[in-house]
């Protein structure tokens, strides 16, 4: 990406306070309220460094957790949790299995990394789960979990269809990705995307940016890489069972399941008009066979 | 649906998830039955997050329903007006507020913030069971309450004008029994509109099967206290009706469990745990034995008490058993990839 020309207006390695609307220079974009803003995570761009996941502790002050080795490749982090809101997952497609590998793809050196995150779902289940409003919608089409609302009812976190938002133990309050909701005010790209150094996770307005992701899967065909695919773009799997699109989506080049993504997830709520209007229905007939049986002789 | 170019089977670290992960084992099971998906996991873990709902939760969706079963019950009984129903009336009237009153303790333990219970009352949300089912229950306990004041009122001899709190009592069961009816399915609907496997694949048929199970504990419940109260006559109406409502429960369990089958999410019910409780409680306690109890007490002519008692007591202990094994085993569900991913392929979702 070429340098934005109001880079050159800040020279200095010091500022007293945020440069004004710092995501034109940073994103390529100017952060409007109003408008729909979200996340493409190209997984063949990326190196599976991290930053993301420690820029996103950083900014958001989020505590370490899982001070361990989990033996599963390079993915000590594990889980999208309360106090991980960006999680790179590491799958060896080969010398992981008996066969030693005597061939590989001409791409990616055959390791697939994904940073993951909260989708903010156009259609988002753990919202419409939310019984105290706790969880609502941002100027910005994002999702966003309202810390001073939420009494921890914790019936978002089986909502979502994508194991994203967790309780935590700590506060007992949910807890996920904001898309940096405070960073948006302030005119400034979320943590992880600024700190993406191989703009794998790319921060904009949601039309630009599925412009450019089907462009980059266009791109990747053309060099052979035939099996890239967008999940969660408009009419992609993930943007499936009513859940809409994905405001959060990605570039992938396997099965979702080897990114442990659902390959058709669905709208939670759906599921409530049939389950409800079944049940009753079953109950009224039953009250009407017991105006029946129960007949006095009165 | 179907992804462009090719995308390979993957082996390799997926393998991991053969391992077991409880003594019941991933792979030893095959036997018992055909895993529907057999792709790909990631190392093993879980795709989505089992709900933090323990027993409180399970306890309050059975004792919620029992409630608003026993209101249904007392409301069509009193509207027979056979006065061998007086007791019956009585009694489902207190055990409706009796739900009322222990619904909400249970609920407001099961949060995590629970100082904040009363935002659940902030708004509402059509989308959500859980709003929807506040409501609910703020609507029920306001019914149930004020009709069995009343009855109270009236069986304490207050008669301001010709017998007001018999009629207010008789008013009140109405509005009452219809969130009675709420009550008794609202909470399937809430397991069902969420991502967990097991609750989500048979959204109908699990509201159908809690009804059913509401109305059948209830009737179970008032008929022992007929019996209790020797009106023989009710207590023998209100088995009947009571092994209707079994069967009901029992037809619509078979169905079930087929579905669970197809959309390949009955891993957790097969675990040994679950399926002591799943299959000898919630369906042998809870809906074999009772209907073989109430068929036998039929066949012997005269209706044995014994039988009676030891049929309506297994059935209510079943009901309880079967909002508990669906709450664990449903958490379990939604900690194996495969029951999820299985849920999730194209063309299966519920
Ligand atoms: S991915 Fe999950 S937590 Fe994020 S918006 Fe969708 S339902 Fe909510």
């Amino acid at each position: 990406m070429a340098i934005h020309p109001r880079a050159r207006d800040f020279p200095q390695s010091e500022f007293l306070g945020p440069i004004p609307d710092e995501s034109e220079i940073t994103a390529g974009t100017r952060i409007v309220p109003g408008r729909s803003y979200g996340f493409f995570t190209d997984t063949t761009r990326c190196i599976g460094c991290k930053a993301c996941e420690s820029a996103c502790k950083q900014w958001n002050a989020l505590p370490a957790d899982n001070m361990a080795l989990t033996g599963d490749s390079y993915d000590n982090t594990g889980a999208l949790s309360a106090s991980t809101w960006r999680h790179v997952s590491f799958i060896e497609m080969i010398g992981s299995g008996d066969a030693r590998a005597t061939e590989m793809a001409p791409y990616q050196s055959n390791w697939l990394m994904m940073s993951d995150v909260c989708k903010h779902c156009h259609n988002a289940p753990c919202l419409e789960a939310c019984p105290t409003g706790a969880l609502f919608r941002t100027e910005f089409d994002t999702v966003v979990v309202q810390q001073d609302i939420c009494n921890g009812c914790g019936y978002c976190v089986p909502a979502c269809p994508f194991g994203v938002v967790d309780l935590s133990a700590v506060d007992g309050k949910a807890h996920k990705c904001t898309l940096c909701y405070d960073r948006l005010k302030g005119g400034l790209e979320p943590a992880c995307a600024k700190a993406c150094p191989t703009d794998s996770i790319q921060f904009g307005e949601i039309g630009d940016l599925q412009e450019s992701a089907h462009r980059r899967v266009e791109e990747l065909h053309a060099r052979g890489v035939s099996s890239a695919y967008l999940y969660g773009a408009p009419g992609t799997p993930g943007a499936t069972g009513d859940l809409g699109h994905l405001n959060a989506f990605f570039l992938l080049t396997q099965r979702p399941e080897v990114y442990n993504l659902p390959p058709a997830p669905t709208r939670a709520s759906r599921r409530t008009a049939p389950s409800l209007l079944s049940g009753l229905a079953t109950v009224a007939g039953l009250a009407a066979a017991a105006m029946v049986l129960l007949r006095g002789r009165a | 649906m179907s992804y462009p170019g090719k995308i390979d089977a993957v082996s390799g670290p997926l393998d991991r998830s053969e391992k077991p992960r409880s003594p019941y084992g991933r792979t030893g099971d095959s036997a018992q039955f055909r895993r529907v998906y057999d792709g790909p996991t990631y190392y093993g873990r879980n795709t989505v997050k089992p709900s933090p709902f323990d027993w409180k939760i399970a306890t309050y969706i059975f004792v919620g329903g029992l409630a608003g079963a026993a209101e249904i019950i007392a409301t069509l009984a009193d509207l027979d007006g056979d006065p061998e129903y007086a007791d019956t009336v009585r009694q489902g009237r207190y055990l409706a507020l009796a739900g009322t009153i222990a619904g909400p303790p249970l609920l407001i333990a099961g949060l995590h913030t629970p100082s904040r219970w009363f935002n659940m009352l902030r708004i509402f949300r059509a989308t959500s069971p859980m709003s929807i089912g506040s409501w609910i229950l703020t609507a029920f306990g306001g019914f149930a309450t004020v009709t069995a004041a009343a009855h109270a009122a009236d069986d304490a001899g207050w008669r301001p004008r010709t017998r007001f709190f018999r009629k207010a009592a008789r008013l009140m069961q109405i509005p009452a029994a219809i969130a009675g009816a709420g009550m008794s399915v609202y909470t399937a609907a809430l397991l069902a509109a969420t991502s967990t496997p097991l609750w989500a694949a048979a959204p109908r048929l699990l509201a159908a099967r809690f009804g059913a199970a509401a109305m059948a504990a209830a009737s179970a419940a008032l008929s022992l206290g007929a019996r209790r109260r020797r009106r023989y006559a009710a207590a023998e109406r209100l088995e009947d009706f009571f092994a209707l409502a079994t069967l009901t429960e029992a037809l619509i369990a078979r169905n079930a469990n087929t579905t669970f089958r197809e959309k390949g999410v009955d891993d957790a019910l097969h675990m040994p745990r679950y399926r002591a409780a799943y299959g000898g409680g919630a369906e042998l306690l809870g809906t074999a034995a009772p209907l073989g109890l109430y068929v036998l007490n039929r066949l012997s002519g005269r209706r044995s008490e014994r039988l009676a008692w030891a049929g309506a007591l297994a059935a209510i202990a079943g009901s309880a058993i079967l909002r508990l094994t669906i709450m664990y085993a449903g958490n379990e569900s939604a900690r194996r990839p495969e029951s999820y991913l299985a849920m999730t392929q194209p063309g299966r979702s519920p």
